[in-house]
């Protein structure tokens, strides 16, 4: 019995690993994409955050986006600077929402509407800390709101789709498998 | 992946809640600014150094002292004019009202701008993300 749940653990150390290191890569690879607007990003390793939620349950799910979240920062260089904390914050936060409804209402939205969700609460989070941490104009932030999170409903949607690709995909693998 | 297999794989509340979202933030974009407060500041400056920062709201008639003598600035409706002032050309009465922009008279030294309360706190980079 201990050995089936030790191996059941360190099955899991392994998951989240691996799926640390794909959101990591996807986050990099985000970095180095030209965008029309500065601080426009895809929010391309939700994509792995998302995938890992709904696999793997909201644990995996925060231990991959906290990993991702300093490993990348460590690499780029703005370890517990104002992007390291408006990253972790959104991060986070946007994790634990995605989390929370998906185990209060499992069937109610699928992927892309918990990747809205998760965008939705990413970009408030960062609004509200780069308010009270860095601008302090609630001016600026009001105007700023709307568009933000109209352009994280966008690349949101994206994700959900791509989310639910893949996580169809690794379904049927598994099945594969196990046949 | 078609349109239809698109369609199947989300729920009916995943589409409502797009549809909110898409739907708050462009009317968002659309109706913040009438909501927010103009806020903007008349500035006068006399030889590059504010004497008065006046909200534009307020309606008055200040003069300053620039170098000529005294220049009368009249704050009305939201607009702004010069109606008095010492030069000789008288450039900057004939400008007459306006809402926004600056009124200059270099022989008084005396320069009007109307601005909005960011240009007067700082400049500097607020944050960048990553």
């Amino acid at each position: 019995m201990s050995q089936t749940r030790e191996l059941m653990q360190s099955q899991d150390k392994y998951r989240i690993a691996l799926l640390s290191a794909y959101a990591l890569a996807l986050h990099g690879f985000e970095s180095l994409l030209p965008t029309p607007i500065p601080w426009l990003r895809l929010g391309l390793a939700n994509i792995i955050t998302l995938t890992t939620l709904i696999l793997y349950g909201i644990r995996a799910a925060l231990m991959v986006t906290l990993i991702r979240v300093v490993l990348a920062s460590l690499f780029t260089g703005t370890f517990l600077g104002p992007a390291f904390i408006l990253s972790l914050g959104g991060g986070v936060i946007s994790t634990l929402s995605m989390g929370i409804v998906l185990s209060l209402m499992p069937r109610l939205f699928g992927p892309v509407g918990l990747s809205l969700i998760g965008a939705l609460f990413h970009n408030s989070a960062q609004l509200f800390l780069a308010y009270i941490l860095f601008i302090q104009r609630i001016e600026a932030i009001l105007l700023i709101t709307p568009v933000i999170i109209f352009l994280g409903t966008l690349t949101g949607s994206v994700n959900g789709i791509v989310s639910d690709m893949l996580i169809k995909n690794l379904k049927k693998t598994d099945e594969k498998i196990q046949n | 992946m078609n349109l239809k297999g698109l369609l199947n794989s989300t729920t009916i509340a995943d589409r409502i809640l797009l549809f909110i979202l898409i739907l708050l933030s462009l009317s968002g974009i659309f109706f913040i600014k009438e909501v927010l407060p103009k806020g903007q500041i008349v500035r006068i400056e006399i030889n590059g150094h504010p004497v008065y920062l006046l909200p534009i709201e307020k309606d008055r008639i200040v003069s300053v002292n620039g170098s000529e003598g005294n220049t009368i600035v009249e704050i009305k409706n939201h607009k702004v004019r010069i109606t008095e002032s010492p030069c000789d050309n008288k450039l900057c009465i004939q400008q007459g009202w306006i809402e926004k922009g600056s009124i200059v008279c270099l022989p008084n030294r005396v320069v009007v701008i109307i601005g909005t309360p960011e240009d007067e706190s700082n400049k500097r980079v607020d944050a960048i993300t990553g």
